[in-house]
């Protein structure tokens, strides 16, 4: 049955579409072959990250539910590898199959030869040397925090080069020496991608460097967090969708050997797609401090998002009409169909999932982790599992070795991608009731966090089990691919194509359909808008790659624009709030170190304005409690509680022991023990260079210029004291406690969303040393100007200075 | 459509013998063998499409037309206001003092409300039945900070041990740092299973509730009518036990919380 298929494939490359000949205008004819080596590449490239990236995974989803099991291991600790499975999934098992596709398909909608074979080989080995160090970084706790951008400034600087330096570069040069003279849709697609994921990458990742492997972004709070999310959701849409829709153009009529369903679906969904998606990321922040208007925007437009997406779900499932009996015998087919009913089921339950009190529910909670899921597993996962089993034979050129191994995958990671989701919509669901359930007096009805994930406990099981289905499908593909590859001939045969070279000026004509009102007796207007819903236009614009890319950019930047520049330029967005102050050295120290270990994957720092958000985590967060934030720290799940009232919430000692061993202070919990804080040194002498680095960013810091080390030293000193008046050791180790990491994080911890509630004037300093003694302050009332949980204002910097 | 298009239909179906090739007309268009049908859009396709674009204008004029109360922060504001009419229509805003606190000592319904803000905000610290973790025991007859029963209002707002215990004032509302001393007033001398040593010193007893506020029907708006009556006999030995300073009356002093709990 591959064989057929084969037939199909190679009956085309020798013979030209005699039809688009006489269009090209040009009589000299070219003879060149396609470069499938590095096809190859990146195919296999593909599988062996897919591997890797759902073991990774199934590895944080044991440590969900075995938390206890990394033994307080910092490196395989569940905040520091969950990014590495993210950005494993996208980057290096998506990624690669992308290049695969493009590499494949461009060159033979193209009738040419990438550009250059040297390019080619850069892209795919700076390619696989961003996903090592990417697999070494993050490990180590060297991370930006933005969820899918964690990778440090250099590692960026090198995917910006081979992205747009080698791959990019390459593609677009294949593009304009093709000999075909119209590009088809696939290659609208692979443009998009190009051109926005460039766009994205480059003005999210825009820092200030703090030696090699560290760095703060230029943006702070809400900007951040809308430049984020402008980001985190475009890439869902430009790396995981619009490349995979280039993927299903090309791949699936010809595994289904039939004509695609509609050309002028095609162009509309191509670009209301384009033009729409940019717009849609802030609906990943609705409820939080973003405005309203912008979250409001990004709901509308992923409302409208719903029907652009269909378009390409019913352009290719339309496609296999008339073949659905191919489907149940052909594996490639039947992965494409379930993958572009996933990728239906995804994009219909994003718009929903984007509708404000419909996320109010789902947000922070697991369904947003199934729904990702759906998406990764079901339309990327099945999608690039179909392409590879069709490029198996073609690519080593001999039988693919079991067509029913490749059946067997199918079901496995069928069933699989049902056993993980469907127990997590539950969890997430089961989740988002929880939080917000009040019982009949107004009260929470599960006010302990930890209530509501051992609640959940035994769907995270469930999924192991799903992604143990989905593991052991992909070992199974390995194996497939190896075995096919051992049964290859000796040397493999380079086919030689002829094809005419495109003329300088197109001799063709472009469509110009007649209008049905022609002679009607309708407004010129009229006729006009009948033939241009024709869409004779497009007909020319595929023909001038170089304008076609332009306008895709315009499309995508102007989209964007919309929403940025009045993020930035309205000061309304961001209410001043006098209280806030930038975060002391030492804090800001103890930020990195909670940034380093990934304490976003599972802590939010942003209460919604919801009766029972408020009341378990404490007053709603303010835009104007985030300006010194570099990079913001909302995060998107809460697998533990909110933390951005945290401050001040426990005493410093309980922070001390929690991070020892978490589950001595509550048994359930589910965080790993982060026992190496307390053992690992500060470097105070590196202090300087983050406040120094906060003060370009606009932290209006005075003396902290000079003497950041003493400050800090003297703030851990007290903290630490603190720790030891509460019970806590003097020594931790050979090493005093206030040098501890860990007291630099609990610094930062005691800091967060206190500023709210401090009074700028002296009286707080007073009042923190007078706290033990009762009842000083008679004020009953609720008052902002309450002074005694402010424990860091500037007074109170100035007393640790003075007496450490 | 055109003759053209049926022949080339024809053809097509020649080349694929299998199943069947829609008749649908083709567009001409080749790539690499990949022909494309020139299809119109589906109808329900492009009018919910229509549909979801135009929703945008009356929901972006409805919620940012700049007509008042509809902003989030509205929203929440009346949802607020409502969650208090809720819970405290019944006491409205009790000021913070000792008398109070004694007064809830005796009111089972709101020593459960109590036990809410308790479990919300104290338990990482104090422990899920209050014998204490990181925190002391609250279930003893020893305290640190407290030395007569309106302590735990002062300790409540403003903290005490240079911070490990943290102040509450501007996380919890006048009500609930009332309802949640009360609530712990009300652990006292339960010694639950586990608990810490005793820590600080023994103090005298608290002072008995009054007496005479106590209805049954005075408790059930704040706790639902399914636990007022029940409540009422343990609010009862409550009040009367709560001053005495024999064994057999710290069992009855957690008469209360047992109750409470079972309405959980």
């Amino acid at each position: 049955m591959a064989t057929a298929e084969r037939d199909l494939g190679a009956s085309h490359d020798d013979s030209p579409a005699g039809k688009n000949q006489w269009e090209s205008g040009s009589d000299v004819l070219e003879t060149f072959s396609y470069d499938d080596d590095i096809s190859r590449k990146f195919a296999v490239a593909t599988i062996v990250w897919g591997l890797v990236a759902t073991l990774a995974g199934l590895i944080v989803a044991l440590l969900l539910v075995l938390p206890t099991a990394a033994h307080g291991l910092e490196w395989i600790s569940f905040g520091r590898l969950r990014p590495l499975h993210t950005n494993a999934a996208i980057f290096a098992f998506a990624g690669n199959a992308i290049f695969a596709a493009i590499y494949y398909s461009t060159q033979r909608l193209c009738k040419a030869r990438m550009w250059s074979d040297v390019l080619s080989r850069l892209h795919f080995w700076g390619w696989q040397a961003i996903i090592v160090a990417a697999a070494i970084t993050l490990p180590l706790g060297i991370t930006q925090s933005k969820e899918y951008a964690e990778l440090e400034w250099p590692i960026d600087l090198a995917i910006a080069v081979v992205w747009l330096g080698f791959f990019g570069v390459n593609f677009f040069m294949t593009l304009i020496r093709r000999r075909e003279r119209h590009m088809y849709v696939a290659l609208w697609f692979y443009i998009a991608t190009i051109v926005t994921v460039t766009v994205l990458h480059v003005f999210n990742n825009l820092v200030v460097p703090l030696g090699l492997w560290k760095s703060y972004p230029i943006y702070a709070g809400v900007q951040d967090a809308f430049m984020q999310w402008w980001y985190g959701h475009n890439a869902v849409a430009f790396f995981l969708t619009t490349p995979f829709l280039g993927l299903m153009y090309y791949f699936l009529p010809k595994a289904a050997n039939r004509p695609v369903f509609s050309y002028k679906l095609s162009i509309i969904h191509f670009w209301s797609l384009v033009f729409i998606y940019i717009w849609a990321g802030p609906h990943h922040l609705h409820y939080t401090a973003l405005p309203e208007w912008a979250t409001t925007l990004g709901m509308l437009f992923s409302l409208m998002l719903w029907m652009p997406s269909w378009g390409g779900m019913i352009n290719g499932l339309f496609t296999l009409r008339g073949a659905w009996q191919k489907v149940s015998s052909d594996p490639v087919l039947k992965f494409f169909v379930v993958g572009i009913t996933f990728y239906g089921m995804s994009t219909f339950e994003g718009p929903m999932l984007s509708i404000k009190s419909v996320n109010g529910l789902s947000h922070y909670t697991d369904w947003t982790i199934a729904h990702v899921h759906s998406g990764a597993l079901g339309w990327n996962g099945m999608m690039t599992f179909g392409m590879l089993y069709w490029l198996a034979p073609r690519l080593f050129q001999t039988k693919l070795w079991s067509t029913g191994a490749a059946s067997q995958h199918f079901w496995l990671a069928t069933i699989g991608i049902l056993l993980y989701i469907v127990p997590i919509y539950v969890a997430g669901l089961t989740q988002g009731l929880m939080w917000r359930a009040m019982d009949s007096t107004g009260q929470l009805m599960y006010p302990d966090f930890v209530e509501t994930i051992q609640a959940v406990q035994w769907m995270w099981w469930l999924r192991v089990l799903g992604g143990v289905l989905y593991v052991s499908g992909i070992v199974l593909m390995c194996i497939n691919y190896l075995m096919t590859w051992m049964s290859r001939p000796s040397q493999y045969e380079t086919p030689v194509h002829q094809a005419p070279r495109l003329a300088k000026n197109y001799a063709g004509k472009d469509p110009h359909p007649d209008s049905q009102l022609a002679g009607a007796p309708v407004l010129n207007l009229a006729q006009s808008l009948d033939r241009w819903a024709k869409m004779g236009w497009h007909r020319r614009w595929e023909r001038l790659p170089v304008r076609f890319t332009v306008l895709t950019t315009i499309a995508v930047v102007i989209a964007s624009l919309f929403e940025i520049i009045p993020t930035f330029l309205i000061r309304g967005n961001i209410p001043t709030i006098a209280t806030v102050r930038p975060y002391t050295p030492l804090e800001l120290a103890g930020r990195d170190i909670y940034v380093a270990e990934g304490c976003y994957n599972c802590h939010s720092q942003m209460i919604r304005p919801m009766v029972a958000e408020t009341k378990r985590y404490g007053e709603y967060s303010k835009a104007g409690e985030f300006i010194y934030d570099h990079p913001f720290q909302w995060g998107s799940r809460r697998i533990g509680p909110d933390l951005a009232r945290e401050g001040a919430k426990n005493s410093s000692y309980w922070h001390w022991l929690h991070l020892e061993n978490p589950q001595a202070i509550n048994e359930q919990s589910v965080m790993p023990s982060y026992e190496h804080l307390l053992h690992t040194t500060i470097d105070f002498d590196k202090i300087p260079e983050r406040v120094y680095a906060a003060a370009q960013l606009g932290a209006p810091y005075d003396q902290e210029l000079e003497q950041a080390p003493e400050m800090a030293k003297a703030q851990a000193e007290a903290i630490a004291a603190e720790i030891v008046s509460q019970g806590g050791p003097v020594l931790q180790g050979e090493m005093m406690t206030f040098d501890t990491q860990a007291v630099a994080l609990i610094a930062y911890l005691q800091r967060l969303g206190t500023d709210l509630f401090a009074t700028p004037e002296a009286p707080a300093a007073e009042a923190v040393e007078e706290a033990t003694e009762p009842a000083e302050q008679p004020s009953d009332e609720e008052s902002e100007d309450v002074a005694q949980s402010a424990i860091r204002s500037d007074s109170v910097r100035t007393r640790l200075v003075a007496n450490p | 459509m055109s003759s053209h298009q049926q022949d080339h239909d024809a053809s097509v179906h020649d080349v694929l013998p299998e199943d069947h090739v829609p008749d649908d007309p083709l567009t001409g268009h080749n790539y690499d063998g990949i022909e494309e049908f020139d299809n119109p859009l589906p109808g329900w396709w492009k009018w919910l499409f229509i549909a979801t674009i135009v929703f945008a204008f009356p929901y972006l004029a409805f919620y940012h037309g700049g007509a008042p109360g509809r902003t989030l922060a509205d929203s929440y504001d009346r949802a607020l206001a409502a969650n208090m009419e809720l819970q405290f229509a019944e006491i409205g805003e009790v000021r913070a003092d000792a008398e109070n606190v004694v007064k809830f000592l005796g009111k089972p319904s709101w020593l459960a409300f109590g036990k809410t803000v308790f479990k919300s905000n104290c338990t990482s610290c104090h422990g899920e039945e209050g014998g204490g973790k990181v925190g002391p025991n609250l279930t003893d007859d020893y305290y640190k900070n407290v030395k007569k029963i309106g302590d735990f209002i002062t300790v409540m707002e403003n903290g005490a041990g240079a911070g490990a215990m943290p102040a509450w004032k501007n996380r919890l509302s006048t009500n609930e740092i009332v309802l949640v001393s009360s609530y712990v007033a009300s652990l006292r001398n339960t010694n639950v299973a586990g608990g810490m040593a005793p820590l600080g010193q023994e103090i005298p007893p608290w002072p008995e509730p009054p007496e005479e506020e106590e209805t049954p029907s005075d408790q059930d708006a704040g706790s639902g009518p399914d636990n007022g009556s029940e409540e009422t006999t343990g609010s009862d030995e409550a009040s009367a036990d709560a001053e005495s300073d024999d064994p057999a009356a710290a069992d009855e002093t957690s008469e209360p919380d047992k109750t409470t709990e079972a309405s959980q």
